[in-house]
């Protein structure tokens, strides 16, 4: 009877082929944007687990808190880092300082950050020198005149390449001029810096040479993989509450509580945009509650013939209702499509990687199939109602 | 119940069917009794107003009286629910209509199997009895034409087709011939009375004496009550010159 039915919905369909297609519109749209929209949100939610993941789980950012006049202010200093290392899980704790400085290189000039690197960077960041090398032991304990340069500040003061060997001026209050000993290959952001527009000196030189700064503005710690980073990092926290009494005193990132954080902005996010999708579906629910209503009408001699020659009126009633569920059926088949097609291609511009859920496309379909059910109950319960003597002689 | 019933396959008794109309109660029935029995072939007539579309839909089932009685094939139909009338209608009756009321968008064999679909017949066995019915009114070589691709006449063949399908104790034709011209309402005529002769009982609405003609009984109706009832040749004396 079932299958009666399907068959019969697309004969009906099949007289109706516009009127078919713009009715389906609604939902097809409706569930497109449920599908994009979660296929979205997981992509972006594992494309910041990838980066996250390359740039390793073993780095914790430390930063003051957010009351800059307060405690926490005098609290970060040199001597932290030996403390910090004797917390569990830490292996090596870095005071780092960077600020805005403006490079000049022959007629070209650059305003990018500056950054105080220690050589215990190459194995946290993963860093890897395009040209020359990074940073060593040896430039720190000289306090060498040396700087390596992310792959666009480079590209920026050297247009025509040859950044290697050649010197750049650090313009302030005490003028520097370094030597470019390595420039780095191409890396997207970890840990909230920008690698690709910022310059690395010893912190030994940054501090003789550039800038005396009272304190260090954050810690970077490398902590030890196999010891459960976040737990490490609430030992840091605690380590902070401890000293200062006040639990916003240091800003404690490790790459768990970033992803967190922003996997948190995602979901929220997705809810949010699959809430205003569902509306649409309401919306397209309705468009084929209207149709049917008129297919109804329309067809009312139709219902008569059916009910003469012996169609109960459950008969009726799983004709329209099959029909209306075909229709929201069709439509979010090829919701699923176009919402999958869309997210691909958006995903794919953005070159996240593309995670789409099977389980979430179900629902979207088994939700449009439901609000056939749902819109299209009425207008069949009103088929299966009609009078067979006031529909036979419906002109 | 019973394919052996042997008694009348319409027994009314004292059917009444009044309408409300706003405030108003209009009776289009008043009490009618008749008793049509098996293998007969009979004509319900009547000016318009006068009851006979009503009692034909009574008859058919379609509608259910507001007093007395009325047993289609020995079965009582007065009190039965929608579902049960359906039912009935599709073991007992086929319907043949003025306007062929056939599906514009189905195959005249589609349309011949339709009762046959509510009857849970699976799907090969009823297109094949359909074949079979449209070959035995002429039209073993159209099954594959939509309604709209045949003439007035082979239309209505094709409905006939499909009021027998099911076998039906009834067949309950409504101004047959009335939408068809006068050689082809003739030659449908005889293919009714083919199939009477082949011992299915037939009653046809019809205002049109020269139908009404062709039926062995002739119930005449008038202001919702019967007028006469009878066999056929008794009238056909006063039928002369009778108009609407």
């Amino acid at each position: 009877m079932i299958n009666e039915n399907i068959r019969t919905a697309f004969q009906s369909f099949a007289g109706n082929k516009l009127r078919t297609l713009l009715s389906m519109v609604g939902i097809v749209i409706g569930v497109a944007s449920v599908v994009a929209i979660t296929a979205y949100g997981a992509s972006a939610s594992e494309s910041i687990k990838r980066q996250i993941a390359k740039s390793g789980l073993e780095t914790i950012m430390v930063m003051m808190g957010r009351d800059a006049g307060g405690e926490s202010l005098r609290l970060f200093k040199e001597e932290l880092a030996p403390e910090l290392e004797e917390i569990e899980g830490v292996l090596q704790a870095m005071p780092v300082n960077q600020r805005s400085v403006t490079f000049r290189a022959g007629k070209q000039s650059a305003t990018d950050t500056i950054v105080t690197a220690l050589p215990g960077f190459v194995p946290l960041f993963d860093i890897e020198a395009a040209e020359g090398r990074f940073l060593s032991e040896a430039d720190l304990t000289e306090r060498s005149p040396v700087v390596v340069l992310g792959a666009e500040l480079a590209a920026t003061l050297f247009p025509s390449g040859g950044a290697v060997g050649s010197y750049l001026r650090v313009l302030g209050q005490n003028p520097q001029q370094l030597r470019i000993v390595g420039v780095l290959a191409k890396k997207s952001d970890a840990m909230g810096m920008n690698f690709d527009s910022t310059a690395f000196v010893p912190r030994t030189t940054y501090l003789t040479r550039i800038a005396r700064p009272a304190r260090p503005d954050r810690f970077i710690v490398r902590a030890d993989g196999s010891k459960d980073p976040a737990a490490t990092a609430k030992r840091i926290e605690t380590f902070f509450f401890d000293l200062t009494g006040k639990s916003n005193a240091a800003r404690v990132m490790s790459p768990s509580t970033v992803a967190e954080t922003l996997s948190g902005v995602t979901d929220t996010l997705t809810t949010f945009l699959t809430g205003v999708a569902a509306i649409s579906l309401v919306v397209g629910g309705i468009g084929i509650m209207n149709i049917m209503l008129v297919s109804v009408t329309e067809r009312t001699r139709e219902i008569g013939i059916r009910k003469a020659v012996g169609a109960p009126p459950r008969a009726i009633l799983s004709q329209f209702l099959v029909e209306a569920v075909v229709l929201t059926g069709t439509g979010g088949l090829l919701g699923v499509a176009v919402g999958a097609g869309a997210s691909y291609a958006a995903v794919k511009a953005l070159s996240y990687p593309f995670v789409i859920s099977p389980a979430a496309c179900a629902v979207a379909w088994l939700v449009s199939a439901g609000t056939g059910i749902f819109f299209g109950l009425y207008p069949a319960a009103r088929a299966a109602r009609l009078d067979p003597v006031a529909a036979l002689s419906y002109e | 119940m019973s394919a052996e019933w042997a008694g009348p396959v319409v027994l009314a008794e004292g059917l009444e069917r009044s309408y409300e109309v706003g405030e108003e109660k209009v009776l289009a029935l008043r009490g009618v009794s008749i008793r049509i029995e098996r293998g007969d072939m009979t004509a319900i007539m009547g000016p318009s107003g006068s009851g006979k579309s009503t009692l034909m839909h009574l008859i058919g089932c379609l509608d259910s009286p507001t007093g007395g009685r009325i047993l289609i094939d020995g079965v009582e139909a007065q009190d039965m629910s929608q579902t049960e009338l359906a039912r009935l209608r599709r073991e007992r009756i086929g319907f043949v209509f003025q306007t062929f009321n056939l599906l514009p968008r189905l195959s005249i064999l589609e349309n011949a199997a339709l009762p046959l679909r509510y009857a849970g017949v699976p799907n090969r066995l009823r297109l094949e009895r359909a074949a079979a019915a449209l070959e035995a009114v002429g039209l073993g070589d159209r099954t594959r034409h939509r309604p709209g691709q045949l003439s007035g006449g082979q239309r209505q063949r094709a409905a006939i087709a499909r009021a027998l399908i099911n076998e039906p104790a009834l067949i309950l034709a409504d101004e047959p011939t009335g939408a068809l011209d006068q050689t082809t309402g003739r030659a449908i005529l005889d293919l009714f009375r083919d199939i009477n002769e082949r011992g299915t009982t037939i009653v046809m609405v019809t205002h049109d004496p020269a139908v009404a003609a062709s039926c062995r009984s002739t119930i005449r109706l008038r202001d919702g009550l019967i007028e006469e009832a009878g066999p056929t040749a008794f009238f056909e004396a006063t039928a002369e010159g009778d108009s609407e």
